[in-house]
């Protein structure tokens, strides 16, 4: 999905390995380690997993914009969210009441500003874990590896990648529309109540197109076969080898290994919200 | 039985929604090897027909249906579509929504795919079937990147490479420019003469058809068959007939049946303007050509013109979409705009219209520079018409949608339901006033969608593409009624790829190409301009193609509307 979601992006280099991983080892691999992000309380163990998770990204995936996109996310919701989780934290709940910062009778205590960062960081990890796969994957290999692996019936799958080719399609029409729209004066005023109703005159002719358009397409599928048979003939196929093999079990092993063995371990060098 | 023969007994089909039959009790059957023509007017269940010999009628969409469709002997009630196509494959009219895949290999492979042959079969059957239509260099690319002629080729490669005996083809250029109704009758016309098909053809665009056709069945109003021929027994003596249906002819015909009229021994009646120009110049004398019927509009250089485009440039994310357009409508033009696809001529039209904002002094509607005028003095100025008028519609019924514009000007409301009234009787519409604009018939939403753009007073009507996807008969209905508009002193310009509609309604064309203005000038001297109209990727419309080469009589040479021909009016009154 980084590059695109309808046009195959050129294959990746050898060492952008992620490329070159099953999606849906890359997909169900970090989610037990994604489970457990989700229950820790610690800072080591999001540090930890976010940071292997930035290093396989760096390495692994091909440096696109949305990487590029991904890293500033971080760095920008990293203290924003962090400021603001702790404002919301029940401070009678805090052991450290230390005053960092101090505006007339409000106080953000260290406690509360730990607490917030460790959800904050918590949050990025699940982020960057699902970002191994996402920025990865090129969606209808996903939908093939979901019908050669997970036995997802090929109907649904592949009528879930034709409407990937949908978007492109949606967005030109939109613009047609409000084009249309505004020439003929639909709710003409500035200002969000005007942007409002006018965005609520978009779905009918919008859907009224798409719909027509779907039931096009799928008279084109069904009269090339589709659905006839019960399997059908698979050249792109998705493998699942050792190396992905190898990529489930390192994740499943981090899941464990970094929340119970080496987040405790790391923990007196670190503050404990 | 016979490979690829396919036989159609009684057969009468009612979609769920409708109340009458069409086709109703129709019979045929194909030869095996041979390309059919099927005509017939709009209603009379052609597409429904076409639908039902691969099962998709009735089982994707809901119909009842009566009769028996024989495919090689076997009858095929109940059987699905996925089975009948391994025998009868189809290609549809919009290329846009036959594309599943995400590469034109994958494409041509899905159907393959979904026959569960081998991996190498697959392949083998993908390479032949691109390779027929030129596309196999271009394998590895979206077809995203195709124009819509090499899309349609796509679609055309993909049902070849069902490998079927029968190939059905429902309008397949029908939302093409012309360069891609040529590129999609080359491939077929290799197609044809490697033979081996079965084709049953479905195709407004005769002029482009008519050379691949061994045979012709014409559908009447109910769906039944009233004529079945070889072309020229049809279209000669059975003209007639397809008048009194509303179905067109090529115009190499209606050509011929004229000339026929003012004296000349044209026989055989010629269907190609090749055969037209031929004929022509085998006769030792021919009356000259009568002046165009047309009145002349005169640019006065004293009078600020209606509409003044001046070194308009656009650029949008940094691409310029114009460089530098000049030009000027008069009052009372009616100005016809052409050029391939992407020449930059709905950007073109949309920034007369104010549509997309133009830069400032380059566009002015009646000496008012139209990027300073808001919406209300925009509709009262420039009515614009969408390609697609459902796009347009704003409101829940069609007095509303009329009402929409006057009501923004903050009119009386009893003057408004006079003028809607007004409207609804001068488009024929009265009957569906409180309708759902959706809920009306094609030809019904483009009267609307022209009402709603006029019932301001707007001087100047623009419109994008008004017959994209429109049989010939219902195009030449709208431009008729633009033409009736015109002649009331309504200002038109109208974007067009069918150059001999724009032939015989325009006053003026404009060529448009790369996103600058080629040419501009009267339209019989724009469309026998064959080296203009080469250089902007078009080619002359069917009789300027006939006549341009005539040794002798080199006064027809200059000939491209019907309206120049000699011969008694009348004939062909009823489109116009």
């Amino acid at each position: 999905m980084s590059t695109s979601i309808v046009h195959r992006p050129e294959p990746a280099s050898p060492v952008r390995f992620l490329h070159h991983l099953n999606p849906i080892a890359k997909l169900l691999g970090p989610l037990l380690a994604i489970m457990v992000t989700i229950f820790v309380k610690d800072l080591a163990t999001p540090i930890i997993l976010t940071g292997i998770a930035m290093l396989m990204i760096l390495i692994g995936a091909r440096f696109t914009r949305f990487v590029a996109i991904y890293f500033v996310a971080v760095l920008i919701f990293l203290p924003v969210s962090t400021l603001t989780f702790s404002l919301w934290v029940d401070t009678s709940r805090v052991a450290d009441l230390t005053p960092v910062l101090q505006l007339g009778d409000w106080t953000l205590t260290r406690g509360a500003l730990l607490v917030g960062l460790a959800t904050a960081l918590r949050l990025i990890t699940v982020a960057s874990l699902a970002m191994i796969s996402s920025l990865t994957t090129f969606a209808p290999d996903f939908v093939r590896a979901a019908v050669q692996q997970l036995k997802v019936p090929y109907r649904i799958g592949y009528t879930a990648l034709t409407a990937f080719r949908f978007i492109p399609r949606f967005g030109h029409d939109l613009a047609v529309i409000r084009a249309a729209h505004r020439v003929r004066g639909v709710a003409r005023g500035r200002g969000p109540i005007s942007a409002i109703r006018r965005m609520f005159s978009y779905p009918v002719p919008l859907l009224a197109s798409g719909i027509r358009h779907a039931e096009r397409v799928a008279l084109a599928m069904d009269a090339r076969a589709f659905g006839a048979h019960a399997t059908r003939t698979e050249r792109h196929i998705i493998p699942f080898r050792t190396r992905d093999w190898v990529f489930v079990i390192l994740w499943v092993a981090l899941g464990i290994v970094v929340p119970f063995w080496i987040g405790p371990a790391l923990a007196p060098l670190l503050p404990t919200p | 039985m016979t490979s690829g023969s396919v036989e159609v007994r009684d057969v009468r089909i009612r979609h769920d929604e409708n109340e009458y039959w069409a086709p109703n009790g129709t019979s045929f059957s194909l030869t095996p090897g041979t390309v059919t023509l099927l005509l017939g007017p709009s209603g009379s269940g052609k597409s429904t027909l076409a639908l039902s010999l691969n099962g998709l009628v009735p089982d994707a969409i809901a119909a009842d249906i009566e009769g028996t469709v024989l495919i090689e002997g076997k009858d095929i009630a109940g059987r699905a579509p996925g089975q009948i196509s391994e025998r009868v494959s189809m290609v549809f009219q919009d290329p846009e929504a036959q594309i599943v895949t995400s590469t034109i290999l994958d494409e041509v492979c899905f159907g393959p795919e979904n026959l569960q042959l081998p991996v190498d079969a697959v392949l083998a059957r993908a390479e032949r079937a691109l390779r027929q239509v030129g596309l196999w260099e271009r394998r590895a690319e979206t077809p995203d990147r195709l124009s819509g002629g090499g899309k349609q080729r796509l679609a055309i490669a993909a049902a070849l490479a069902m490998a079927t005996p029968i190939l059905v083809l429902d309008e397949p250029t029908a939302n093409l420019d012309p360069a891609g109704i040529a590129e999609v009758y080359s491939v077929l016309k290799d197609l044809v003469e490697t033979g081996g098909h079965t084709v049953l053809l479905i195709e407004h665009n005769l002029d482009a058809a008519i050379d691949l056709v061994d045979r012709v069945i014409v559908l009447d109003g109910q769906g039944r068959v009233t004529l079945d021929g070889t072309p020229r027994e049809i279209f000669d003596a059975g003209h007639q007939t397809l008048l009194r249906l509303g179905v067109w002819l090529p115009i190499a015909a209606i050509a011929g049946l004229r000339l026929r009229r003012a004296g000349l021994p044209l026989d055989p009646l010629p269907l190609t303007p090749h055969e037209l120009g031929a004929a022509l110049d085998a006769l030792p004398s021919v009356p000259d050509p009568v002046p165009a019927d047309r009145h002349a509009i005169v640019a006065d250089p004293d009078v600020t013109p209606l509409l003044d485009v001046r070194a308009l440039r656009v650029v949008r994310r940094r691409d310029e979409l114009l460089h530098g357009v000049s030009l000027s409508v008069p009052r009372g033009d009616f100005l016809a705009v052409v050029g391939p696809n992407g020449a930059g001529k709905t950007t073109l039209i949309q920034a007369m219209a104010g549509v997309v904002r133009p830069p400032r002094g380059q566009v002015f509607v009646q000496g008012k520079d139209v990027s300073r005028m808001d919406v209300r003095d925009l509709t009262a100025q420039v009515g614009f018409v969408f390609q697609n008028p459902e796009h347009q519609f704003i409101t829940g019924t069609v007095a509303d949608e009329l009402a929409h514009g006057l009501r923004l000007q903050r009119l009386p409301e009893s003057e408004i339901t006079e003028r809607v009234d007004a409207m609804l009787e001068r488009f024929g519409l009265t009957a569906q006033r409180d309708r759902h604009p959706y809920l009306l018939s094609g030809g019904q939403k483009r009267r609307l969608s022209v009402g709603t753009a006029l019932i301001t007073g707007a001087p100047l009507l623009v419109l994008d593409e008004p017959t994209f996807g429109q049989d010939r008969s219902r195009a030449a209905e709208l431009l008729a009624l633009l033409r009736d508009l015109n002649r009331q002193g309504t200002t038109i310009v109208v974007v067009s790829h069918d150059l001999q509609l724009v032939a015989d309604y325009a006053n003026r064309v404009a060529v448009v190409a790369d996103g600058s203005l080629l040419g501009i000038g009267p339209s019989e001297e724009i469309l026998a301009d064959t080296d203009l109209l080469q250089r902007a990727g078009l080619l002359p419309p069917p009789l300027a193609q006939a006549f341009a080469g005539l040794e002798h009589h080199p006064i027809w040479r200059s000939v491209a509307r019907l309206d120049q021909l000699p011969g008694a009016e009348g004939w062909r009154n009823r489109e116009h």
